[in-house]
C-alpha cells in the first residue's frame, strides 16, 4: 500500500515539476536569454566527443538515413514480389513522413539532447552546484530546466527538417542508385503521394516529442542523487521514460490527426 | 608510439574500443567464468528492461499497424493487415525496440557502474591484485546484455503482435481470422531466426560499447555523466547501422 501511494506521490511531484518548468518559460526568456542561446548552440552541434562527429544534427540525420534506407530495401523487395516496385516512391512519401521520421527522430532526440541534459543536470546536482545556484538567488528551474525546454523545441525545428530530408534521400538513393529504378518513375510516384499537410502534421508530432522528452529528461537530471552511479541511473530511467512517453504521445496525436479519415486518397 | 595529437583522439578511442572488444571475445572461454556476476547482471538488465520494452512495443506496433491499415483499407485489402503487421514487427520493430530499451536502461547502468569504479580506482586495484577486470566484470556484462536482448525480443514481438491484433480488429474492424491467417504469408521461420540473431548482435554491441565507455572514463563524476550520455548516443547509432546491414543481408538470404 505504501509503495503504491509512494508511486503516485512521485508522479505528483513529477507533474508539479513539469508545471513549474512550463510556467517559468517566460522567466527564461526575460532573465536568461544568453543561457538560452548558448544552450541552442550546444544542443544543436554538441560538445566534446559529440561535437567531433557533428553533434545532434549529424546523429539524428544518420539514424533517419538508415531507417529511410530500410524503406528502400524492404519496400523494393516486397513490392517486386507483386510487380509494383514503381510504388517505392509512394512508400517513402507515406511511411517516412507519418511513421519513420517522427519515431526515429524522437529516439535520436532522447539519446542526444535528452540524455545530455540529464547527464549535465545530474552532474550539477551531485556536485551541489544547483544548491549553490539557489543560494545565489538564481531561479534554478527557469535557468536550468525551462531554458533547456525552450532550446530543445527551437533546435528540433531545423533538426527535424534534416531528419526528414535524409530519410527521403536515403530511400531515393537506395531505390535508384542501388536497385536501379529510374529516377523519373521514383520521383513521379513520390511527388504524387507526398502530401504537404502530412508534413506539417509530422512537424507537430516532432514538436510534441521534443517537449515531452525535454520535460522528462530535465526532471530526472534535476532530481538525480547518489553520486556518479546515481547520474547513470537517472539517465537510464530518463531514457526509458521519455522513449515510452514520447512514443505514446506520437501515437495519440497521430490517432487524433489521422484517425477520422486517414487523409490518404489513392485515386483523385 | 601512440599519437598524442588532439585531433586523433576519436581514432584512438575507436582503436581502444576494438582492442577491448577483442580482449573480451578472447576471454569468454577462459576459466574461471564469472557465473555469479553473469547471472546477477542478466537479472538486473531483464528487471529494468522488461516493462519499458513492453510499454514501448505497444505504441510503436499500433502506430505501424494503424498507418499500414489506412493504405490497405483504401485498396480494399484490409485482410492483409496481419501480413504487414507480422513482417514489420518481427523483422524490424522487435529487435529495435528491445535494444532501445536494453541500451537505454541496461547499458547506461553498466557504463555508470563501471565508470564509478574506474574513477574510484577500483579497477586499478583489481589489476594490482591480479584479477583481470575485463574477465571479471566486462565479459559477464556483455554476455548478459546479449542473452537478455535475444530473450526479450521474442516477448516484445509477441506483445507487439497481440497489440496490433487488438487494435486492428476492434478499432479498424479488420476480420480477425484474416489477420491471424495473413501473418505467415511473407514472414517465415527464417525471418524469426534472423530477428533473434539481430537482437543478439545489437545486445552484444550495446554491451561492448557501454563497458568500453565505462572503463575508459576520465575527469571525475562529470566525466561519468558524459560517458553515459555518449554510451546512449553511440549505442543507438551502432544499433541502426547494424540494423540496415543485417536487414539487407536478411532480405537477400530469405528471398
Amino acid at each position: 500500500m505504501r509503495r503504491w501511494t509512494a508511486g503516485w506521490h512521485r508522479i505528483g511531484l513529477q507533474t508539479q515539476f513539469y508545471g513549474k518548468t512550463l510556467g517559468s518559460t517566460g522567466a527564461a526568456f526575460t532573465y536568461y536569454p544568453t543561457e538560452l542561446v548558448r544552450l541552442i548552440a550546444q544542443m544543436g552541434l554538441g560538445t566534446g566527443a559529440l561535437a567531433v562527429i557533428g553533434g545532434t544534427v549529424v546523429i539524428v540525420g544518420f539514424l533517419t538515413l538508415t531507417t529511410g534506407a530500410l524503406v528502400a530495401v524492404n519496400g523494393y523487395n516486397e513490392f517486386a514480389n507483386v510487380g509494383t516496385e514503381a510504388l517505392v516512391g509512394f512508400a517513402s512519401a507515406y511511411f517516412n513522413v507519418r511513421l519513420i521520421a517522427p519515431l526515429i527522430a524522437g529516439v535520436g532526440l532522447a539519446a542526444t539532447i535528452g540524455a545530455g541534459s540529464t547527464a549535465q543536470l545530474g552532474a550539477m546536482r551531485i556536485n551541489e552546484e544547483i544548491d549553490a545556484l539557489e543560494v545565489m538567488g538564481i531561479r534554478t528551474i527557469a535557468y536550468l530546466a525551462s531554458t533547456r525546454l525552450v532550446a530543445g523545441i527551437v533546435v528540433v525545428i531545423p533538426l527535424y527538417c534534416v531528419a526528414m530530408l535524409t530519410s527521403f534521400l536515403a530511400a531515393r538513393l537506395g531505390t535508384t542508385a542501388i536497385y536501379g529504378q529510374s529516377t523519373g518513375v521514383y520521383d513521379h510516384y513520390f511527388n504524387t503521394f507526398l502530401n504537404p499537410v502530412d508534413i506539417i502534421w509530422s512537424f507537430v508530432l516532432a514538436l510534441t516529442m521534443a517537449t515531452v522528452i525535454m520535460l522528462v529528461h530535465t526532471y530526472y537530471g534535476f532530481t538525480a542523487s547518489g553520486g556518479p552511479a546515481g547520474v547513470g541511473e537517472a539517465v537510464g530511467r530518463a531514457v526509458r521514460t521519455s522513449l515510452v512517453s514520447s512514443a505514446l504521445a506520437v501515437l495519440l496525436v497521430s490517432l487524433a490527426v489521422y484517425g477520422q479519415s486517414g487523409n490518404f486518397n489513392l485515386s483523385g | 608510439m601512440i599519437s598524442t595529437v588532439k585531433a586523433t583522439k576519436p581514432i584512438r578511442a575507436v582503436g581502444g574500443f576494438f582492442a577491448m572488444a577483442l580482449d573480451t571475445l578472447v576471454l569468454i572461454p577462459r576459466r574461471p567464468f564469472a557465473w555469479r556476476e553473469f547471472l546477477s547482471q542478466s537479472w538486473f538488465v531483464a528487471r529494468v528492461s522488461l516493462l519499458p520494452a513492453l510499454m514501448l512495443a505497444l505504441p510503436f506496433t499500433v502506430l505501424l499497424v494503424f498507418t499500414f491499415n489506412i493504405v490497405l483499407i483504401e485498396f480494399g485489402a484490409a485482410d492483409y493487415s496481419g501480413t504487414g503487421a507480422a513482417f514489420g514487427t518481427v523483422t524490424q520493430l522487435g529487435p529495435i525496440v528491445t535494444v532501445l530499451v536494453v541500451a537505454g536502461a541496461g547499458a547506461t547502468s553498466m557504463c555508470a557502474d563501471l565508470g564509478a569504479r574506474t574513477i574510484r580506482e577500483e579497477l586499478d586495484a583489481m589489476r594490482v591484485m591480479g584479477i583481470d577486470p575485463i574477465q571479471a566484470l566486462v565479459v559477464p556484462r556483455v554476455l548478459a546484455a546479449t542473452l537478455i536482448a535475444v530473450l526479450l525480443s521474442s516477448v516484445v514481438i509477441l506483445v507487439g503482435l497481440v497489440g496490433g491484433f487488438i487494435f486492428s480488429v476492434f478499432v479498424q474492424h479488420v476480420t480477425p481470422g484474416a489477420f491471424a491467417g495473413g501473418m505467415t504469408i511473407i514472414t517465415h521461420l527464417a525471418d524469426v531466426v534472423i530477428a533473434l540473431i539481430k537482437a543478439g548482435l545489437f545486445g552484444l554491441a550495446a554491451g561492448l560499447i557501454a563497458c568500453y565507455k565505462g572503463i575508459s572514463v576520465g575527469g571525475g563524476p562529470a566525466g561519468v555523466g558524459n560517458a553515459v550520455n555518449e554510451t546512449v548516443v553511440y549505442t543507438f547509432v551502432a544499433l541502426f547501422a547494424i540494423n540496415i546491414i543485417a536487414s539487407a543481408v536478411g532480405i537477400e538470404a530469405t528471398l
